[in-house]
C-alpha cells in the first residue's frame, strides 16, 4: 500500500490548513474505531455520498460499521464527498479519495459500500468513485479492484446507476453483512480470482442483486419488454427483514461527528417500518411490517447512547414516532432520566394531532425552536387519495395545542402535483393556512406565531401505488407555486418551494432504467452536488439526457398502464405489485385502506405470516 | 456551585478543529465526566462554561483553559480519566483544579498568549495580547516575523495564557519577541533579570 498512503500523510501535513472546515476530514473522532487495514481481514469503507455534516447523521450506516468493526475478521472505515476546494485540492495534488480514519484510499480496499439515500446524490457516487481512481463500470473493474457495493432505499431501484455497481443489497443490511464479509473473506483467501464467479455466487445470497447478471430488453418506444436473469441469477431478488429488532441493538458507540451535523443528535430507532399506508410513500411500502423493540429496552439503550456520546439531544427516531404504541411511557422515562443532564428527549417525525403535539411538549420541556407537521395536502378530496386520515380540525387542534405549549414557530409540509389534483386542491393550502392564522388559537388569531411552509413536489416512487402515476410538468409546477405566492401573503406566513428542475431530476432517476446510466455520467463529469442549490444544474442534465437521446418527460410526466413492466420489475420489497395496483385504483376513487396494526390485514405481501410479521411492543395484533 | 479549572492540551491533527468544533467535543467530554454540571437557562439550556480565546486554525497548544460550574463535590481524578477517554485523539485534559473564590474568571485574566515558532531548524518565543484592543492577529505577526528575522513558521503552538507579561518571563522561556499590534513592531521582551 506504498504510494498512496504516504502521499496522504504528507498532504495532511501540508495542505489540510488549506481547505474550508478540515474538521470533515481528520477522522479523529470519538468513537471512531481505527481498526488497522490487513492483509487476511476484510477491509471495508463505508460511503455516505454527500457531506460530512450530512453523511454523519446516518443511522444505517453507524449501524453496519459497528456490525463489521465487532467482527474478528473485518474492519470498516468510513468516507464521504468531500467538499468542492478539498475536491479540487486532491485533484491538483493527486491525492486519491480516503478513509478518513485509515487515510488508505478507497482504491485499496475490498469493499466499498455506499448507500443510495436520494437521486439527487447519483452524480456524486461517481464523482467518489472517480476521485477514489476506480473504474466506473463494474464492467471495467478488474480483479484486484474493490467490490463496490449499494444499499439504502435507492436500491430498490438503482437501475440508473445499476452498471456501477458490482452489487448491492435489497433491504435491511445487518443479517446479510455478515453473509457478505462471509463470502469475501473467502474469495481472498482464494486470491481473488475469477470476479465474474464471485459475483455469481454472491446472487446466491438472498437480498443480493448483481446487476450485470440481468439482461434487460426493451421496446421500441423505450418501455421494458422483460428482464432475463442470467448464468441461473435469482428472480425476482427479495428484499431482507430483520424480524425481531430486540435482537439488533445498534449502534452503541456511534462516531460523534466533530462538525456541526445537520442532526445534531444522536438517534435511538424505537421502530421501523409503517403501516399507516400514505400512498405516495415509499419509506410506508418498503419498509413493512412494523418491528418495535421493546419499552424496556430502548429505556437502556437510550440512555446507554447518551453517556457513550455526550450529547445534548437523543432523537426518538423512527417513520412516525408517535406510533410506538408505548410512546408515553418511553419517552417520559426518558425524559425523566435524561433531563436532569441537559439532555433533550425529541420526536422528529410527528403526527399531525394533538396527541402528539402534546407528547413532544412534554418530552422537549427543555427545548422549543420549532415544531414541524406534515399535513401533506389541504383538502378532503386529496386526503382520500394519499389515504392520510386527517381532517382540518385534527391540524387547527395541533396547531392550538403546540401554541398553548409556547411554540411560536412553526413549519408545516405540503405537498403539490398528486395524482388528481386540481387547481382548487392547491388553493385549499392557503385557505388552510389562512384559517391557521386566523383561529389556530382556540378560534382566536395565535399572536405572535411565525409559520413557515414548505411546498415539494410529488414525485412518483417505485414500489408505491403511485408508481403508474404521471408527475406533473414544470409549467404545472409553476402554476401550482404561483396560486401559492399569490395565496400565501399573509402576515407572519413565510413560504418556501422546492426547486422544480430538482424534483423534476428525481423524477427521472426515481423511475429510470439502465439506459440513464451513461446520462448520469457525462452529468457527472460536469458536476455533483445537485442536492445543494447552488451546484444544481437542470441545464447540465438536460444536456446529458439530450446527448442520449432520451426524454424527461418520457420518463416523469407519463402515466404508466397496468401492464407496464417496471425496470424495478426483478428486485420485490416484498410488497405485491397486484397490492400496490388495487391500492392505486383505490386511490383514484378516493377509498380508504385500513391500517393493518389496528384493522385486519389486507395481504399486501411484506409478511411471511410466521417469523415476519407487525411486532408492537405493547401487545395487540 | 463550585467554578472548575481544565487545562487541556490540542496538538497533532485536533490543531484543525475550529474554536467551535474545539468547543463542542470539550463539551462533550464534560457531559460524560461524570460530574454534576451546571446548566445555562432558557429554551436550549448549554453547559455554562467558558473558554480560552481562539486558536487560530491549525495552531496547536500546551495549555488551554475551559472553566466550567459544578454542583457538589466532583471527583477530579475521575473526571480527568474520563473526559481524556472522551476526547479525540490529540486532545487531552492535563489538570483539573477547584477554582479558588478569589480567583478572577479566565475571560479576565486570559489576556497574553505565548508561542514557540519553529522553523529553519529552530524556534523562538512569540506573545501577543489576545483580548480585542491591542490584540493582533497571528498571522500579522508570523509574517512580521518572516520579515524582520528571516523566519519562516513552519509549526507554531501556543504554549501557554498568561494575565501579564511578567508571568511570561517567571517562566524563563529565554528570549521572547512581543508582537505590538497597533504599531505593527515586534520588540524583545525585557527579561526582569530572574534568570
Ligand atoms: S402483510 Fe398484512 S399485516 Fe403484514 S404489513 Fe402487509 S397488510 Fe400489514
Amino acid at each position: 500500500m506504498g504510494d498512496g498512503v504516504d502521499s496522504v500523510s504528507t498532504f495532511f501535513k501540508r495542505d489540510i490548513g488549506l481547505v474550508s472546515k478540515p474538521g470533515r476530514y481528520l477522522g479523529i473522532e470519538v468513537n471512531a474505531r481505527h481498526k488497522p487495514l490487513s492483509t487476511p481481514g476484510t477491509n471495508c469503507v463505508l460511503v455516505y455520498p454527500d457531506v460530512y455534516e450530512i453523511g454523519m447523521s446516518h443511522l444505517g450506516l453507524a449501524i453496519l460499521y459497528e456490525e463489521i468493526n465487532d467482527r474478528e475478521d473485518s474492519m470498516a472505515d468510513r468516507a464521504y464527498l468531500p467538499w468542492v476546494d478539498m475536491q479540487e485540492l486532491m485533484e491538483r495534488k493527486g491525492i486519491p479519495l480516503f478513509g478518513l480514519e485509515s487515510r488508505v484510499p478507497l482504491g485499496l480496499f475490498d469493499l466499498v459500500g455506499i448507500t443510495l439515500q436520494h437521486e439527487l446524490t447519483y452524480a456524486n457516487v461517481l464523482r467518489i468513485l472517480s476521485l477514489a481512481g476506480i473504474p466506473l463500470r463494474s464492467a471495467e473493474r478488474r480483479d484486484s479492484d474493490p467490490l463496490v457495493v449499494g444499499g439504502g432505499p435507492g436500491a430498490y431501484n438503482p437501475e440508473p446507476v445499476a452498471d456501477f455497481f458490482d452489487f448491492l443489497v435489497l433491504g435491511e443490511g445487518e443479517e446479510v453483512i455478515h453473509e457478505i464479509l462471509d463470502a469475501v473473506r473467502e474469495w481472498k483467501h482464494m486470491g481473488k480470482k475469477d470476479r465474474r464467479g464471485f459475483l455469481r455466487r454472491c446472487a446466491s445470497i438472498p437480498g443480493v442483486y448483481v446487476p450485470s447478471l440481468y439482461r434487460v430488453h426493451y421496446r421500441p418506444d423505450g418501455t421494458v419488454s422483460g428482464i432475463e436473469p442470467l448464468e441461473g441469477a435469482p428472480l425476482p431478488v427479495h428484499k431482507r427483514v430483520v424480524p425481531d429488532l430486540n435482537e439488533k441493538v445498534k449502534p452503541r458507540r456511534p462516531p460523534v461527528p466533530l462538525v456541526e451535523s445537520v442532526h445534531d443528535r444522536c438517534s435511538l430507532e424505537i421502530f421501523r417500518g409503517c403501516t399507516r399506508g400514505c400512498r405516495f410513500c415509499q419509506a410506508g411500502m418498503v419498509y413493512r411490517p412494523v418491528r418495535e423493540r421493546s419499552e424496556d429496552l430502548l429505556h437502556g439503550w437510550g440512555r446507554e447512547l447518551v453517556s457513550a456520546t455526550g450529547c445534548d439531544e437523543l432523537s426518538l427516531s423512527s417513520l412516525s414516532s408517535a406510533d410506538y404504541t408505548r410512546i408515553n411511557s418511553l419517552a417520559e422515562r426518558l425524559s425523566e432520566d435524561l433531563e436532569r443532564k441537559g439532555v433533550a428527549v425529541s420526536l422528529p417525525s410527528l403526527r399531525t394531532d394533538s396527541f402528539s403535539v402534546e407528547l413532544a411538549s412534554r418530552v422537549g420541556r427543555i427545548r422549543k425552536t420549532g415544531l414541524t407537521l406534515a399535513p401533506e395536502v389541504a383538502s378532503p378530496r386529496l386526503r382520500a387519495v394519499i389515504n392520510k386520515e386527517l381532517s382540518d380540525r385534527d391540524l387547527l387542534e395541533a396547531v392550538g395545542a403546540a401554541y398553548r405549549e409556547g411554540w411560536r414557530k412553526m413549519k408545516l409540509y405540503f405537498m403539490v402535483g398528486l395524482p388528481g389534483e386540481e387547481e382548487g386542491d392547491v388553493e385549499a393550502i392557503c385557505g388552510l393556512v389562512r384559517r391557521i392564522m386566523r383561529e389556530g388559537d382556540g378560534g382566536g388569531p395565535p399572536r405572535g406565531l411565525r409559520l413557515s411552509v414548505s411546498v415539494s413536489t410529488f414525485v412518483p416512487k417505485p414500489h408505491t401505488p403511485f408508481q403508474w402515476a404521471r408527475q406533473i410538468s414544470l409549467p404545472e409546477t409553476a402554476r401550482r407555486h404561483f396560486i401559492l405566492k399569490e395565496g400565501l401573503r399573509i402576515k407572519g406566513v413565510t413560504w418556501k418551494w422546492h426547486t422544480r428542475e430538482m424534483s423534476y431530476l428525481e423524477g427521472v432517476l426515481a423511475r429510470g432504467d439502465r439506459r440513464l446510466g451513461p446520462v448520469v455520467e457525462a452529468a457527472a463529469r460536469e458536476g455533483c452536488l445537485d442536492n445543494w442549490s447552488e451546484f444544481f444544474s437542470w441545464e447540465r442534465w438536460r444536456r446529458a439526457l439530450e446527448g442520449y437521446g432520451l426524454d424527461p418527460a418520457w420518463y416523469v410526466e407519463r402515466e404508466r398502464g397496468e401492464e407496464e413492466i417496471f425496470p424495478w420489475e426483478h428486485l420485490s420489497a416484498g410488497v405485491k405489485k397486484s397490492f400496490l395496483w388495487e391500492e392505486y385504483l383505490k386511490a383514484l376513487r378516493g377509498e380508504p385502506t385500513p391500517d393493518c396494526r389496528f384493522a385486519d390485514c389486507t395481504d399486501c405481501g411484506a409478511c411471511d405470516g410466521k417469523e415476519i410479521v407487525n411486532r408492537l411492543a405493547g401487545g395487540g395484533r | 456551585m463550585k467554578r472548575l479549572l481544565v487545562k487541556y492540551y490540542k496538538k497533532g491533527d485536533a490543531a484543525f478543529l475550529s474554536h467551535r468544533e474545539t468547543m463542542r467535543v470539550l463539551e462533550r467530554a464534560l457531559r460524560r465526566s461524570g460530574a454534576d454540571l451546571v446548566f445555562t437557562s432558557g429554551f436550549h439550556p448549554r453547559v455554562k462554561m467558558s473558554f480560552s480565546p481562539a486558536l487560530p486554525l491549525g495552531v496547536a497548544a500546551e495549555a488551554e483553559y475551559l472553566e466550567a460550574a459544578v454542583e457538589g463535590e466532583p471527583d477530579l481524578e475521575e473526571m480527568i480519566k474520563r473526559m481524556n477517554d472522551a476526547l479525540p485523539e490529540g486532545m487531552g485534559v492535563t489538570s483539573l483544579q477547584v477554582m479558588p473564590g478569589y480567583m478572577p474568571k479566565l475571560s479576565r485574566w486570559a489576556r497574553y498568549g505565548l508561542y514557540r515558532v519553529e522553523g529553519g531548524g529552530g524556534a523562538l518565543h512569540l506573545c501577543m495580547r489576545l483580548d480585542g484592543e491591542g490584540g493582533g492577529r497571528l498571522r500579522d505577526a508570523l509574517q512580521l516575523l518572516k520579515e524582520r528575522l528571516g523566519v519562516e513558521a513552519e509549526a507554531v503552538t501556543r504554549v501557554g495564557i498568561y494575565a501579564s507579561r511578567d508571568e511570561i518571563l517567571e517562566e524563563n522561556p529565554g528570549k521572547v519577541y512581543f508582537y505590538h499590534a497597533g504599531k505593527g513592531e515586534l520588540e524583545e521582551m525585557e527579561d526582569s533579570g530572574a534568570g
